[in-house]
């Protein structure tokens, strides 16, 4: 059986095979967990949802990360303490936007807890602090309420007693 | 996040008042006022508890009663649900057929695979290539952005199933993707590629491998009239919800209220219950103790963790809260019933337990209309007590209650409980108490301690007989319960069985007050030094001396890193307890610092004095925040706080709830 074998072959959505370390393809629990489940076949994994370009971005990460501990729990609040992102994943998601969307696309799909997370991070970075307007031009997003629903909306968040 | 910034927040959030329609203009009468909050008075409390006609008496300052507007939080939900039809259904489709396809990888990938081979080029695409390739479609503005090459290469949509792209039809897979949603997205696709046809006669990349989003790029397309657009995609369209909100919960509260803003489809996102319950949670609970068992059965207004609880209208609720601490706003509500000075007090929710003078133990009604439940001790009579008035004149300066309660005292004879025997009771003043679920603990004159049974109706079960001089102060854990005396001794007991542990020796006067965390006891004593003591050896570990006089109140913080003392320098003294060293002084006191409560979750110290204040001083800065003199006329010997009140005991036989959310529409979603 190759079940000692390092390397793994991923078939990206358009067709290209990346050869990737077996620790590595682990930090997606999708993969870790299938590779429990069905063992290694030797064939290339398919990756549907995630394009070349996006797959390897997603593997760069996984490498930089590979010996980072195991995330805790699912409902860890320590994690949505801070929108502090570590010099690296600040560079490496120095990306447009779409290409960042779909890192966080594949993060979600390949069960990449830490990869999730920093693009999450990385878009409310992108959020924070900015008025509507300010968040529409950002991401070009046309304003579809009417004035009133949103006075009204507005009126509903300043409720304070005085 | 420190509280410090959190409040800059809420100070930014300050509200305009022109937001506010203002329900009565100020009416300077104050005969015309009083009838006015009268008639708020009885709106109000229709609205919560059954209405005793008359029962409750009051008296009001000139300020009219804020709290009646409601507001529509109809026309808000129905907002919600306008959402734009088609970029909802567009992310909804999205989200389909990615579950799908991820649902068919993880268990077929076998066939998946075999999918994929179907109609595609097999020869990996260079990185490069793909900028200069007819066969690729590309966005002609990226060839102007040359940075962005090195990040990003968009690939071409040639996994399944194929989005119809310019002038080509979508081609799907029958068994997977045949059904009506998929159609759907088909025939968005192909209007889009019509559109784009005749504005376009490069190709262009609308989308990847995701089809069903490609909806919405429609709105983009009318407006793309700037390159920069297409490097601009709204995430609350291209990503799932589930997502998205994963993005939302890393937000602090004022962003969030300007993501609801937005959009339609941004509003009902980030205004979700889930997200918001986070932001509540974040926001308010973040010095929740974890580790350590809370000292006290104080609620910390986080409200519960129950279906369907709208957290969003906790936050408002909340920072509407914070916001009258911030001014001092709070009302008065008069305990009524002691026939001498109310030594002690200590509350939940739930109920509200003094002790008196008057050697009787009460339980009040934490709520409306605040009821006396029980008199533990030998059976008064009908007269309140009145105690002494040192206060005569009410000092100008500080807040008063901006709204007097003065509910009638029950008569005793409905809530005493029948004497059996004399020896069940304190034959002198309750001085001390605490209580948890199970047990509450006095101290009195009598030398003695009682352990009651707070599940079994205050029963006693049993008597701590060791000290040789009023019992002054006690506490209690799961496993001691430690009194303090004017034998100038401390006393560790064991909770379960009562048997005396401990006796701790070393003060030279008497000990006024113990504080317990862990292994370490705090005591402080009237010679002028506070203690640490370490129980399982019984060695005083540390010293903490006050400037000058002794020493009648002590304060140990959850994490038992920092001591707090008060007493005859009218000062509070804060000690760093591992080095001893004194850190801060918090002034403003002008007479004996009688009692003092820190209140870790909200960062807010309460000290009552025989100066008839009572203070409140910011944790983290030890600045003076609120100043609340003369709301009893006499001393004020005890004070506890937790995130909505304060309750004070007086010497004036008075105990006095100063209500910071009172008549606040919604505080009880903050009640745990």
């Amino acid at each position: 059986m190759s079940s000692s074998n390092p390397t793994l072959v991923f078939m990206s959505s358009d067709g290209v095979e990346i050869t990737v370390d077996r620790d590595v393809a682990e930090r997606s629990l999708l993969i870790k967990n299938m590779l429990e489940d069905l063992g290694e076949t030797g064939e290339a994994i398919p990756i549907p949802n995630v394009n070349e370009a996006v797959l390897k971005k997603v593997i760069e990460w996984c490498a930089h990360h590979k010996n980072d501990p195991a995330s805790t729990g699912d409902d860890d609040d320590s994690r949505r303490k801070t929108t502090d992102i570590d010099e690296w994943d600040q560079k490496f998601m120095q990306v447009d936007q779409e290409m960042l969307f779909e890192i966080i696309l594949a993060a979600n799909y390949l069960d990449i807890k830490g990869l999730l997370d920093v693009g999450c991070k990385t878009v409310a970075n992108m959020i924070k602090g900015k008025s509507p307007e300010e968040i529409r031009k950002t991401f070009n997003i046309q304003n579809d309420f009417t004035p009133e629903e949103e006075d009204q909306i507005r009126r509903e968040n300043e409720w304070a007693e005085e | 996040m420190s509280p410090r910034e959190l409040s800059g927040a809420q100070s930014r959030r300050r509200p305009s008042l022109s937001f506010r329609p203002r329900p009565r203009t100020a009416i300077v009468s104050t005969h015309y006022a009083t009838e006015l909050d009268n008639d708020v008075w009885s709106g109000l409390t229709a609205v919560d508890t059954p209405h005793d006609e008359g029962q409750v008496l009051e008296e009001t300052n000139h300020f009219p009663e804020p709290n009646l507007r409601r507001r529509g939080a109809k026309s808000f939900s129905s907002l919600r649900h306008h959402v734009d039809g088609l970029r909802a259904f567009g992310r909804r489709l999205s989200v389909t057929l990615r579950n799908k396809s991820a649902r068919h990888v993880s268990h077929h990938h076998q066939d998946d695979a075999e999918d994929l081979t179907h109609d595609q080029h097999v020869t990996p695409s260079n990185r490069h290539s793909w900028c200069k390739g007819t066969n690729i479609n590309r966005r002609p503005s990226h060839n102007s952005v040359s940075a962005l090459q090195g990040f990003y290469a968009p690939t071409a949509p040639d996994s399944v199933p194929v989005p119809g792209n310019s002038m080509e039809s979508p081609v799907f897979l029958n068994d997977i993707y045949a059904g009506a949603a998929a159609r759907a997205a088909a025939a968005a696709q192909n209007e889009m590629a019509r559109t784009e046809r005749d504005k376009l006669a490069d190709t262009r990349l609308t989308r990847d491998s995701e089809s069903g989003i490609g909806i919405d790029l429609r709105d983009r397309s009318e407006m793309s009239d700037t390159d920069l657009a297409f490097l601009r995609v709204d995430p609350v369209a291209y990503l799932p919800p589930e997502v998205m909100s994963h993005v939302f919960t890393h937000l602090d509260p004022q962003s969030l209220m300007q993501c609801e803003l937005v959009s339609r489809a941004w509003s009902e996102q980030a205004s979700s219950r889930h997200i918001w319950r986070h932001v509540f949670r974040h926001t308010y609970g973040h010095g929740r103790p974890s580790g350590i068992a809370r000292k006290k059965k104080q609620s910390a207004g986080l409200g519960k963790t129950i279906p369907n609880q709208d957290w969003k209208r906790m936050f408002l609720v909340r920072r509407a809260l914070e916001h009258r601490w911030k001014e001092g706003k709070a009302a008065a509500i008069y305990l009524h019933g002691h026939k001498d000075s109310v030594y002690c007090a200590q509350f939940d929710e739930d109920k509200i337990i003094t002790g008196s003078r008057d050697r009787t133990i009460r339980v009040w009604d934490a709520h409306y209309p605040w009821p006396c439940r029980k008199i533990i001790g030998p059976p008064p009579g009908d007269v309140p007590g009145i105690g002494p008035v040192n206060n005569p004149s009410q000092q100008s300066a500080g807040k008063p209650p901006f709204l007097t309660i003065c509910p009638p005292p029950t008569l005793s004879a409905e809530i005493t409980t029948p004497v059996e025997q004399t020896s069940e009771y304190h034959s002198a003043s309750i001085l001390c108490l605490q209580f948890d679920e199970e047990i509450m603990v006095t101290g009195s004159s009598d030398y003695t301690c009682i352990v009651w049974d707070i599940e079994n109706d205050y029963k006693p079960i049993r008597r701590l007989e060791g000290h040789r001089a009023g019992v002054l102060d006690v506490c209690f854990d799961d496993r001691y319960i430690v009194s303090c005396s004017k034998d100038t001794t401390i006393c560790v007991w064991d909770r379960h069985t009562g048997a005396l542990v401990k006796r701790l020796a070393g003060h030279r006067g008497p000990v006024n007050a113990v504080q317990l965390r862990g292994d370490l006891i705090v005591s402080a004593s009237g010679d002028g030094v506070a203690k640490l003591w370490n129980i399982t050896s019984g060695h005083c570990v540390k010293e903490f001396h006050s400037k000058d006089r002794g020493l009648a109140c002590v304060e140990f913080s959850d994490d038992a890193r920092t001591i707090l003392t008060g007493g005859n320098d009218q000062a509070i003294y804060q000690f760093d307890a591992n080095t001893g060293e004194m850190v801060n002084e918090l002034q403003g006191h002008v007479g004996l610092v009688r009692s003092l409560h820190l209140d870790s979750m909200s960062q807010r110290i309460v000290s009552g004095s025989y100066d008839m204040s009572v203070k409140v001083f910011d944790a983290q800065s030890g600045e003076l925040s609120i100043d609340l003199p003369g709301w009893t006329t006499s001393w004020m010997l005890s004070v506890k706080s937790d995130y909505r009140r304060i309750v004070a005991t007086s010497q004036d036989s008075r105990a006095v709830i100063m209500d910071f959310g009172y008549g606040l529409d919604g505080i009880e979603l903050l009640e745990e």
